[in-house]
């Protein structure tokens, strides 16, 4: 079994030609209604548990996403567990509850210190937080199992929270120029982290590629936001901003800087023309930019002498998108119809019974209405969170799955099983601190 | 009843895979490559099957580490599998019993959290406040105050926020200094008060932790007379007196840790943890404003003035205001609090904390334009 030909098993009923799949070696065997079934009764069942059933939803989610991935006719396995995944979050709050306390007591400190807790907080936070990412995705890749054989990670998480920290922050000081060598060294770390088996993986994307690819859409981007700060820069004369800066009055600081400085409203026009434009092309363009990051990316995943490569086409992640978008339309119209509906029976109930005119009714009355408005807003968040989970996430998987061809195949045939499973730590942190991924 | 068929096999060892033939023996199945050599025999009972799409049964084995994998796409052979492992479920019964489980506990737990919160969380809060080292109570008064003052301050005046400093105001700041000492004297707290009038609209007072009140200008613009100002403030020593904003912090730290962080947040469920807080938190306001009623009319009476004055400005700011923002945030019903404060106020001669003269002074202790 050399050739990719005959690692694809001849009993596997060809699903691929019934339902028109791409026929390359990753195929993703999944249907949109057993997502939609699982996401109606997970959000439903989160809502009830007042979030407490994630963990389950969550596994859920992966099993669906992973054991409906087939490459080269085997399908992924995900063997982590809801359980593992509580744990892990109980074990993050047990470490995240001192934390939390040391900000606090930070805080009512008297002095610089106490001025700068929330800053100090914000930074540790950010470290903890990329900590966890890497973590989380070690337990990811050890719960991850192809032909019996066990993902693995290594590498040092701190190592990498302190390399994605310091290459975040030199992404915002270059205003994103510098985000292709950023994307592409923190890759490179994880996937030279990552192993099936013995097998080790690579990342071999390159960072100029990218970044000539990408720099036509930060031209149009984030070019006229740039123009118009210079203009702003320009029409200012500095030392008499100080002057206004030192005036306690705001209004007539405006007034004077206006008078005084007539480019300003130009400026200014010009500024506010550049951000809607800004906006509006960033919207516009995100589904081509999400669609050239993915496919760069995983055009450069290696496993040993195995390489993927992507055909990954930009209408398919823009048409998701737009599925998404008017998916979320028929949902806010429906939802709002049953709103008024609601809100006009429940009145008309309410006025005829009288209960209206009784005393009680101010107290009673404004806590229902605060219950009824949060359980109108679980419904809607809930909602719109099952659509993109449907529409966006499982359309993505679907995409990227079906678009990546692999060279070498046969890498994958001759893996020894090497690891063991991680803990969950980095998943229950990430859960907490809210940067959780897959 | 099937007793072969053909699968395949992962031996959790190497990725390489098997073409095997399954023989289904008494006690465990066998696995038999084809070369006809046995590869592995696995007992019934330690059998486990794995979640996969319809149409293939994957085996494994319980709390096995090496990932060794039988996958069977055979209808047939799954089911004899099936028929005889008790640990296989393929109709997913024993999974959804465990389920159901999961989510009535969860039920259990919101509940008992719910509960926690609205009667535990205030009557822990409450038994704390008084063991709370005075000196921890200033400091936590002034990290409140630079907060308070950040979000106050909209005009960023500075020093000059506060009234009383300019040279048209002194003879304001004068009644006003001399109307509180009587307050504070009569009030004797172990705390060192810190009082300030503050150059906002809003007919409002508040207190923070350690002793500090805010009274706004406001407030003195929609007064009448001295003793409805003094009432007020006598209504905010209460809240000193009761040491309502340690309390305060104290009931929101618990709430914050109880719904923020055990909870975790599920799709920006932040918004919905924030308004549970706000229900909770004005069904605690009640009783503690109107404890501070109490305690400003007591307060009053002692000093001879008139205690049913905090009452009447009460009707009126809550006449003229509309919209959320009633006088003194979070206060309950107007008309409730007015009676309480009038049959507790009873009858006795009513000298004004101020003369009249003193009254026009404190009128324009913010009467300097601000910036």
């Amino acid at each position: 079994m050399t050739t990719f030909d005959a690692a694809v098993p001849t009993a596997q009923p060809s699903l691929a030609a019934r339902f028109r799949l791409p026929s390359g070696p990753i195929q993703f065997l999944g249907f949109d209604k057993d997502y939609w079934r699982l996401w109606i009764r997970g959000s439903f069942l989160l809502a009830l548990t007042l979030g407490i059933y994630r963990f389950w939803l969550t596994t859920d989610t992966r099993q669906f996403l992973w054991s409906n991935t087939e490459v080269l006719g085997e399908p992924l396995e995900y063997t982590g567990t809801a359980r593992e995944l509580l744990i892990g979050f109980l074990i993050a709050v047990a470490i995240l509850i001192p934390f939390y306390a040391f900000i606090f007591l930070l805080a009512l400190t008297q002095g610089a210190i106490g001025q700068l807790a929330g800053v100090i907080g914000f930074a540790l936070a950010t470290i903890l937080g990329h900590y966890a990412v890497f973590r989380a995705r070690r337990y990811r890749l050890t719960r991850t199992v192809y032909r019996g054989v066990r993902f693995h990670q290594t590498g040092s998480a701190w190592l990498y929270a302190i390399m994605a920290v310091l290459w975040w922050t030199l992404v915002i000081l270059t205003l994103g120029l510098a985000y292709p060598i950023a994307l592409s060294r923190l890759e490179r770390f994880k996937m030279r982290n990552t192993w099936i088996g013995n097998l080790q993986g690579r990342f071999e994307g390159s960072a100029f590629g990218l970044f000539i690819r990408g720099l036509f859409m930060w031209l149009v981007v984030i070019g006229p936001l740039i123009a118009a700060l210079v203009a702003f820069i320009l029409a200012l004369d500095m030392k008499l901003l100080w002057e206004l800066a030192l005036m306690a009055d705001d209004d007539a600081a405006l007034t004077r800087l206006l008078q005084d400085h007539p480019n300003v409203a130009f400026a200014s026009a010009f500024g506010i023309g550049a951000i809607t434009w800004s906006m509006l092309a960033g919207m516009l363009l995100y589904p081509v930019f999400q669609a050239m990051v993915l496919r760069w990316w995983s055009s450069g995943l290696r496993f040993g002498e195995m390489a993927a490569s992507s055909t990954l086409r930009t209408g398919e992640v823009y048409f998701t998108y737009l599925r998404y978008i008017g998916w979320s339309m028929v949902f806010s119209t429906i939802a709002t119809f049953v709103l008024i509906a609601g809100g006009a029976a429940g009145g008309a109930l309410l006025w005829t019974t009288g209960v209206t005119q009784k005393e009680w009714f101010s107290d009673v009355g404004s806590i229902g209405a605060a219950i009824l408005g949060v359980v109108i807003y679980v419904a809607f968040a809930l909602g719109y969170a099952a659509i993109y989970q449907v529409k966006v996430r499982l359309g993505l998987w679907r995409a990227v799955a079906n678009s990546t061809g692999l060279a070498n195949p046969a890498a994958l045939e001759t893996i020894s099983s090497v690891g063991a499973p991680a803990s969950s730590v980095g998943e229950g942190l990430a859960d907490a601190l809210n940067v959780g991924g897959f | 009843m099937t007793t072969s068929g053909q699968a395949t096999y992962f031996d959790g060892v190497t990725s390489a895979r098997h073409d095997v033939t399954v023989t289904l023996g008494a006690s465990a199945l066998q696995i038999l490559g084809s070369d006809g050599q046995m590869l592995a025999e696995w007992p019934y009972a330690e059998l486990e099957s794995i979640p996969l799409p319809q149409g293939l049964l994957r085996i494994g084995r319980i709390d096995n580490l090496v990932l060794a994998r039988l996958d069977v796409r055979d209808p047939k052979l799954a089911a004899a599998i099936d028929d005889l492992s008790v640990p296989i479920d393929r109709s997913g019964r024993t999974e959804r019993r465990g389920r159901r489980k999961v989510v009535l506990w969860s039920v259990a737990a919101t509940v008992s959290l719910l509960l926690v919160g609205i009667f535990g969380v205030p009557e822990i809060a409450s038994r704390l406040t008084p063991l709370v080292p005075y000196a921890a109570e200033i400091r936590l008064g002034a990290a409140v105050e630079a907060q308070v003052r950040s979000i106050l301050d909209k005009n960023r005046a500075g020093a000059r926020f506060v009234c009383g400093s300019g040279e048209a105001e002194q003879a304001g700041r004068a009644a006003f200094e001399k109307m509180f000492a009587r307050l504070e004297q009569a009030a004797g707290q172990p705390i060192p008060l810190r009082i300030m009038v503050v150059r906002s609209d809003d007919a409002n007072a508040v207190t923070l932790p350690g002793g500090i009140i805010y009274v706004f200008h406001g407030l003195i613009d929609k007064a009448e007379n001295a003793d409805e100002v003094a009432g007020v403030i006598a209504h905010e020593l209460g809240h000193v007196a009761h040491r309502d904003g340690t309390r305060t912090v104290l009931q929101q730290g618990a709430m914050s840790l109880l719904f923020g962080l055990l909870l975790g947040d599920f799709v920006g469920g932040g918004a919905v943890i924030i308004a549970a807080r706000a229900i909770l938190q004005t069904s605690y306001s009640r009783g503690v404003e109107a404890s501070a009623d109490d305690y400003a009319v007591d307060l009053m009476k002692v000093l001879g003035a008139d205690p049913r004055a905090l009452g009447t400005i009460l009707t009126r700011i809550a006449g003229s205001s509309h919209g959320p923002l009633k006088l003194l945030l979070d206060h309950p019903e107007t008309k409730e609090r007015v009676n309480a404060i009038n049959a507790r106020a009873g009858t006795g001669t009513i000298t004004p904390v101020l003369a009249p003269a003193e009254w026009a002074d404190l009128r324009r202790i913010c009467s300097e334009p601000k910036g």
